[in-house]
Formats: structure tokens, sequence, C-alpha cells
């Protein structure tokens, strides 16, 4: 099955983030190993999530965690095939057992890589889920979050974190990386907001694309086009921000 | 007091302004609220943008903020922002509990939160 990556949207800037990832989840499904990247909150992991999932020449299925995740959610999302839906209720509801030994089977049948985006967020008997379907299937993993996910791992899974082959830190973006993420997103930014920018967020382009849509906001009320003043302002909103303004 | 007068007091006035805009308080809050918010002269508040709207919750008071949640009185846009903006925080037991709150008002859902497993 080839593995190199397809061409890349038009919509989505190919920067470390997006390559590292991609070429993360190439290798996990090549040798069937679990991985895990991580990545400080706002840097464009689920952006760089989204680009694979699209544009991944092998079977790989994405689960978007949110805080509403269970392990039956999780069962369901992988016993059932891309497109099925969900018809057993009332009398017939399945039980998770059922539904785990279904997605084994899929999964032994027809293999895939498996992506879960912001994993940090997976609790407890969600990871022991995922835990069994290494050691039932060998269902090759790539675990994306940030840096609760190796705490939580460390910590809570020990047997997991030992079968991870794996653990790849993104680091935070460059200035001229961060600077260039910010013109793709369509933010013209002057040399002083820039440098504000950076002094208070560093590389993460979602902590600063927060900042400037307060600012923008802040601008708009005032009748005003956007401003270190505007900047400074919405830097106000956010504690972590207040100190170095 | 009652508590969530207690609460918008303590808040940000653009905030509590805003969501007194939005008719959040019923009756007997707003006439409890009221008389408070013109004594402290913060009653008068400019519109503030969806962004910022869900900024000022995001980084407010989580109890009071989950009350404008389950109240309705977001749009699914500024649902949107503040789920992203919770993301920026360190996790903890109320970041936690006013996420799952967020996600299940984006999924149109409501009432008890709370974690069954």
């Amino acid at each position: 099955m080839p593995t190199e990556i397809l061409e890349a949207p038009e919509t989505v800037l190919l920067n470390a983030v997006v390559k590292n990832l991609t070429a993360l989840a190439a290798r996990a499904w090549a040798k069937r190993w679990m991985i895990t990247f991580t990545a400080p909150t706002g840097i464009g992991k689920t952006t760089a999530v989204d680009y694979a999932d699209r544009s991944l020449p092998f079977d790989h299925r994405v689960i978007h965690c949110k805080q509403i995740t269970t392990r039956y959610t999780l069962l369901r999302a992988l016993g059932l095939a891309p497109g099925e839906k969900w018809t057993v209720h009332g009398r017939n509801w399945m039980r998770a057992s059922d539904l785990y030994d279904r997605a084994v089977e899929r999964i032994r049948e027809r293999p895939y890589l498996l992506v879960i985006d912001e994993a940090d967020r997976l609790s407890l008997d969600c990871f022991e889920i995922l835990r069994d379907f290494w050691d039932d299937a060998r269902l090759p993993m790539l675990l994306v979050g940030n840096e609760v996910l190796t705490e939580k791992l460390n910590r809570q899974h020990e047997r997991l974190f030992r079968r991870i082959r794996v653990r790849f830190e993104q680091r935070p973006l460059r200035e001229a990386d961060q600077r260039k993420v910010l013109e793709f997103m369509g933010y013209e930014v002057a040399d002083e907001e820039f440098a504000l920018l950076w002094k208070l967020v560093g590389g993460s382009p979602g902590f600063a694309e927060a900042l400037l849509e307060n600012a923008n906001e802040i601008a708009a009320s005032k009748g005003a086009k956007r401003g270190i003043e505007a900047l400074e302002g919405a830097a106000r909103y956010f504690p972590m921000c207040r100190k170095a303004v | 007091m009652r508590e969530i007068v207690r609460r918008a007091i303590q808040s940000r006035p653009e905030l509590t302004a805003e969501l007194l805009q939005r008719g959040m308080f019923g009756p007997e809050e707003k006439a409890e609220l009221l008389p408070l918010l013109s004594k402290e002269g913060s009653l008068k508040g400019g519109m503030v943008g969806p962004v910022q709207f869900a900024t000022l919750l995001a980084e407010g008071d989580a109890q009071f903020a989950a009350r404008a949640v389950l109240r309705k009185m977001l749009g699914h846009h500024e649902l949107t922002w503040l789920d992203r903006l919770l993301r920026f925080q360190k996790p903890s037991k109320k970041r936690d509990e006013l996420t799952r709150i967020v996600e299940r008002a984006m999924e149109g859902r409501k009432g008890n939160a709370h974690r069954n497993t």
C-alpha cells in the first residue's frame, strides 16, 4: 500500500506541525505502532489532524475527543463502519462488551490507523479500552494532545505508556513561522503588534487569533482600525497576559 | 442576596451589562441587581462583540458562565469561541464542567452535565 502523502489542500499552510504530524501518522501505520504527538494548545494540532484526515492515502479514522466523550461513545465510533448509522435502540441496545467485540472483529478484518485528537481529554476507562484494542487487534494509533496527555499517561496509564513506541513533542512555532501562519490566516499585523503578540503568546497561532479577534472587536466598537492600543486592551481580558502588558 | 446577583456584581461590568441586555435575569433578580449596579455606576456598558463576550465568560466566574450557557444566552458562534478559549486554560474541575456544558449546548442538549462514569 502506498504511504506517500497526497498534495496539500490549498487552505492549509504546510508548516512544521502539519508535516510532523502527517509523517508520524504514516509511520504509525507502516510500522503498526502506537505514537503520541504532544504540543501546546493553540499551535495547530487540530488543523494538522484535519489535513491528515483529508490527505492520508491509507485507511484511517479520526476521533475528535470532547469532554463528553465516554467509553461507550468511543466504542460506538469504532464499532460502526464509516457512514453506518446507529440504529440499535431500546431493548436491542448493545452492551459495551458486544460493541467491543464487533470493533475488534472489524479491525482484524480491515485494519486502519486510529487518530485521536485531543486525547488528553479522554477519561481513564477510555485509555484502558485503547490498550485493549492494541492488545487484541494491534490497532495502530496516533494520540494527539497537549502536555497533559504525557502527564496523564505517565501517571495513570503505565501499561499503555509502555506500549507507545514514539513520543513526539512538537516545539512551539518560531517567530518567522508564527508570522507566516498569521499572514496565511488573513491577519495583517504591524511589526509593533507582532512584537507584542510574540511577547504575550509566543508561537501559538490559536491564542494569537483569539487576541487579534478581541482587538478587532474593541477597535470596531470605537469605530477605529485595530492598533496596538486595541491589542493591549484585548490582552487585559486574559489574566495570563495582563502582567506582560 | 441571591447567588446569581452576587456573581453578577462580582463579574466585569461589561459582561453583566451584556447579559442584562440579553435578558438572562428574571424579574426578581433584576429588581435586586439594578439598584446595586446603578449604585456602583457600572450599568452602562458598550456593546461587546461575540469573541469579546465569549472571552469575558471564559475568563470570568465559571458558574456564572455556565448559567449564561444553560439559559441560552449565547449563539453558536459564541459557543464555539467559548469552547476554544476554555482550552487555553489550565485544566481544572470547574473548567472541565463548563466545557462539558458548552459541548452539550453545542449539541443542543442541556440539563445535568455531570459525568456518570
